[in-house]
């Protein structure tokens, strides 16, 4: 075994990880604001990959196509926080993780009909054609994958940090009473989150079905990493997730060289149920104070 | 007497109609259908020990269905053991990964516990797939039903066996789930803090329901491979998980009826959907309910109207789609989706919570009698308050970061004593009781307790050491009565292990511990309203209940954390006579207040904290006029005196 392969290995596979600390940093924005996550996320990301192919079947050139592609991310994020996880929290309980469950596996259903079983190509003008990197080979594909993933992060916490919006959406996540009593509504600021977390699972889609292609199950693997991830990382740290991601890309890419493929998903599941009894908040993560 | 004969009575009949099919009809795929159904039975009553009672979304519960299944596969092809020792086999592997499982898992609440047995069903399908060698991986494994003393076991024989299981399941279930045991489960999901603090531990609790129900779920297990006689790991994914919760959900949790109609409900799905008309029927029905209940609701405005309309428009979705989808199997998610959706948000007691109400009352089924109160003499026997140090707190000190809450305590708290601790807002008083009551761990000082040091950090064995608690923001058992909330605390009377538990045998101590639970809400006068949940008490009513509670762990120490909060007038009168009542018991009390004329009338001695320090200690008049708590409480150091004037005093 020589060095260069694992390190082959090890770069690509952090750079899929970096899709991954994308879907999570989905779950944050919105656990920030209303310490929920879609855990029908993975459909998001796949509904809105069929969305965006079908807008370039229709001939809207590439670069059109991604905003639309978030547009409609967006939209089916707004439908999961009435449907699901607004419904759930008038009632109070846990019935939000039941209701977004729910409604994934809706739009699962309708995908499955609507595109078909089958898994498809999705053209992209990036050619796939490797470049040699410190003796390593990157494709301008995966080299695409993170430029997209970090700018689009970059964006909205600058976004949060830089507007008067964001600043509100920031209040509410450290304190959703006050912000309220500030003024600041907070049921408007969880659609906001739930809207960009929804863009985001669509770019994330966008971004990574020229590599796996789409299909209705493209995302039920995906979803599962970035539960981890954002889990190991701590629901509330952006910087953490990247971390986490690319080092859990590089982790599986390595144990289904060595395990075989069927394990790939291993590494990553066996990393949450261990982060979660020595860490539950996550290595990222604030600890909590117990009140009463 | 009528409600056991009705109670029972119904159990007993669809146990014999079920049983006595398969004499009347010979009809192979019916015979199948209902062995599905004893089998999911099991599996759902085991489901609902999470869902229901924990209250936890539990994800992982096929993956125990397919653990089990494949562990009496393999006892069979792989050992060549029977059929008895399969099943032992299927539970023993459900039972110890649960548990496994349970250990890491149950620290978490919510999403981060359904996301961890999410993990592992996905880890445990990966794992039934690659371990080719054992398991056969995608290829499947075969397997025969191994005759039972010497007798093949016919569809109708193998039926019965389920039958007879899912008889037993649920008549421990019922035992268990009515003891203590089971009040246990229900009192950790409404608060785990309180739980700890009432002397039942609640991880241990939790990792016990959890290998329990998963247990269940590896009985189910091997009684599937025996059924199909043919196990693949694509059948244990998380479809057939959802529709496990929809069972449960849609059935009604917390209800062993529940668990069977929600079966029903998944064997009958399939011939549902491949009907046409029958699916038309059906989805017609929901729509007229969903629609009904929530017209219903928006009348009455006992529903948001987004809330109330959402199950009717999903339903509507159905009927619609019903018309124009081609292949409604094609269609099999969406539709669960739709119907679950309805559900969760229409029917959160699902179909049996429903129903019961509805039966009760047609049945006018009474209520089991309760006993006669205990006597107050034999619960809490008067002690004997010599005045000796009973509490002793040494430099207490408690650091949050660099927040000193608590910085230097010390006070002893005198045998038989009513002891006020106050002090302005942020002067520590909560995070004492915390540290006391081991919410906290100190970060410097020592707690003793009769000479002995007080356990540090842990609710659970400060609560043992003679410790009791009640909560400033009330910490009650919402979903339990007040009768019941008493009776989790309740020290003492729970003596019967397990297995006896399990049997029905514990009867005795049940009723025990109900005449000694109503003799304290006897005491602070709730005795009336034993049989009503906690949460529809009054506010007055909720807070005395928190004393009794307390005060059923018979403890040496009483902490009440401001019990006034609150209060109107009437009911701060009366919480002051139970407070006296309490006292006369002979009782030590350590009174956080906020309400002077409430600590003047009761307490000897007052500390008084600020910034995490003790200022003044003294009887109630003597700290009133301390120059220093004046100045703690205005926040204006006092004119210096000019002589013939009284010192001011604190409002």
């Amino acid at each position: 075994m020589n060095a260069s392969i694992i390190g082959q290995m090890a770069v690509s596979g952090a750079l899929m990880g970096l899709v991954y600390a994308l879907i999570a940093y989905g779950f944050q924005l919105t656990f920030a604001t209303s310490k929920s996550i879609n855990f029908g996320q993975g459909e998001l990301v796949m509904v809105s990959a069929f969305f965006s192919l079908t807008l370039l079947n229709l001939g809207v050139p590439y670069w059109a196509m991604i905003p639309g592609g978030l547009l409609f991310g967006a939209i089916m994020g707004l439908v999961v926080e009435r449907a699901g996880v607004r419904l759930a929290l008038e009632q109070k309980g846990e019935g939000w993780i039941l209701l977004t469950i729910i409604i994934g596996l809706f739009f699962f259903s309708a995908a499955e009909n609507i595109w078909g079983r089958d898994d498809r190509p999705f053209p992209t003008p990036i050619s796939a054609d490797p470049i040699h990197v410190l003796g390593v080979d990157i494709t301008r594909l995966e080299l695409s994958v993170a430029v997209g993933v970090l700018a689009i992060m970059g964006a909205i916490e600058l976004f949060k940090r830089r507007t008067l919006l964001g600043k509100a959406f920031e209040a509410v996540s450290a304190d959703r009473d006050a912000a309220e009593l500030m003024g600041i509504s907070a049921t408007r600021t969880v659609m906001l989150s739930y809207g960009l977390s929804g863009a985001v699972a669509a770019l994330a889609g966008i971004l990574v079905s020229p590599i796996t292609t789409v299909g209705p199950t493209m995302a039920s693997a995906l979803i599962l990493k970035a539960f981890s991830v954002a889990v190991v990382a701590g629901l509330d740290s952006g910087f953490g997730v990247v971390l986490i991601g690319m080092f859990l890309g590089a982790l599986e890419s390595l144990a289904s060289f060595y395990l075989g493929s069927g394990w790939r998903e291993a590494p990553g599941l066996v990393l949450l149920i261990l982060a979660l009894a020595v860490r539950p908040t996550g290595v990222f993560g604030k600890t909590i104070i117990r009140k009463v | 007497m009528k409600r056991i004969l009705l109670l029972r009575g119904a159990e007993l009949l669809v146990l014999a109609f079920l049983g006595t099919i398969p004499l009347l009809v010979v009809n192979p795929y019916a015979l199948g259908l209902l062995t599905l159904l004893a089998i999911y039975g099991i599996l759902l009553i085991g489901l609902d020990v999470t869902v229901g009672y924990l209250g936890q979304v539990n994800l992982a519960h096929v993956a125990f269905l397919g653990l089990g299944a494949y562990a009496a596969g393999l006892a069979v092809t792989k050992f060549g053991l029977g059929m008895g020792p399969a099943l032992l086999a299927a539970m023993a592997v459900g039972l110890v990964l649960g548990g496994l499982l349970a250990l890491p898992a149950l620290r978490l609440e919510g999403p981060q516990f359904a996301l961890a047995t999410l993990s592992f069903a996905a880890l445990s399908t990966t794992a039934l797939n690659e371990l080719e060698h054992l398991t056969g991986g995608a290829q499947g494994l075969s397997l025969n039903r191994p005759p039972v003393w010497g007798h093949a076991l016919t569809p109708p024989l193998f039926f019965w066996l389920c039958l007879a299981l899912l008889g037993v399941v649920w008549l421990l279930m019922r035992n268990l789930l009515a003891s203590q045991w089971g009040r246990a489960f229900e009192a950790l999901r409404d608060s785990p803090i309180a739980t700890d603090a009432m002397g039942v531990g609640t991880y241990r609790h939790k990792v016990a329901a959890f290998a329990l129900g998963s247990s269940l779920g590896g009985l189910a297990g091997g009684l599937y491979a025996f059924n199909f006689q043919y196990l693949q790991p694509q059948s244990f994914t998380y479809d057939l998980m959802i529709i496990l919760l929809l069972g449960v959900v849609l059935g009604g949790r917390k209800s062993l009826w529940g668990a069977f109609v929600g079966a029903t409900v998944i064997v009958l799905l399939p011939n549902l959907l491949s009907n046409r008309l029958l699916f038309q029927v059906f989805s017609g029905l929901g729509f007229a309910g969903a629609l009904a209940a929530g017209l219903r609701g928006l009348v009455k405005k006992t529903a948001r109207p987004f809330q109330a309309l959402a199950p009717g428009i999903a339903m509507g979705l159905l009927v619609v789609g019903g018309l124009f989808v081609e292949n409604t199997e094609d269609w099999r998610k969406a539709i669960f989706a739709l119907m679950l959706f309805s559900v969760v948000v229409g029917l959160p007691e699902g179909l049996m919570g429903f129903l019961s109400l509805f039966l009760a009352k047609l049945f006018r089924v009474p209520h089991a009698p309760l006993p006669e109160p205990s006597d107050i003499e034999a619960i809490l026997p008067p002690r004997t308050a010599d005045g000796s140090p009973l509490l002793v707190i040494e430099d207490l000190k408690r650091y949050f970061g660099g927040v000193k809450a608590v910085d230097g305590l010390s006070m002893t708290i005198k045998s038989g004593a009513i002891h006020g601790l106050i002090g302005p807002n942020g002067s520590g008083k909560s995070t004492v009781v915390n540290v006391i009551s081991g919410l906290y761990t100190p970060s410097a000082g020592h707690i003793l307790l009769r000479g002995v040091t007080l356990p540090s950090g842990s609710l659970y064995q400060v609560s043992k050491s003679g410790v009791a608690r009640t909560f400033q923001n009330l910490q009650l058992f919402a979903e339990l009565t007040a009768l019941e909330n008493v009776m989790v605390a309740l020290k003492g009377v729970y003596r019967s292990p397990l297995p006896l538990v399990l049997l029905g045998l514990a009867r005795k101590e049940e009723s025990q511990a109900q005449a000694d639970a109503l003799c304290l809400l006897d005491l602070i006068g709730l005795k009336d309203q034993a049989l009503t949940k906690a949460k529809d008490l009054t506010y007055g009513a909720q807070r005395f209940l928190e004393v009794a509670r307390a005060l059923a762990r018979k403890p040496d120490l009483l902490i009440l954390d401001e019990p006034a909060a609150g209060l109107a007038h009437p009911d701060a009168v009366q919480l002051i006579e139970i407070i006296k009542r309490v006292h006369q018991r002979g009782i030590s009390i350590l009174l956080i207040e906020h309400h002077m004329d409430v600590v003047s009338e009761l307490c000897d001695t007052v500390t008084v904290l600020d910034g995490g320090k003790v200022i003044a200690e003294g009887t109630p008049d003597e700290v009133k006029r301390d120059p220093k708590v004046v100045e703690a409480y205005l926040g204006q150091p006092p004119q210096t005196d000019l002589p013939g004037e009284p010192s001011p005093q604190p409002a």
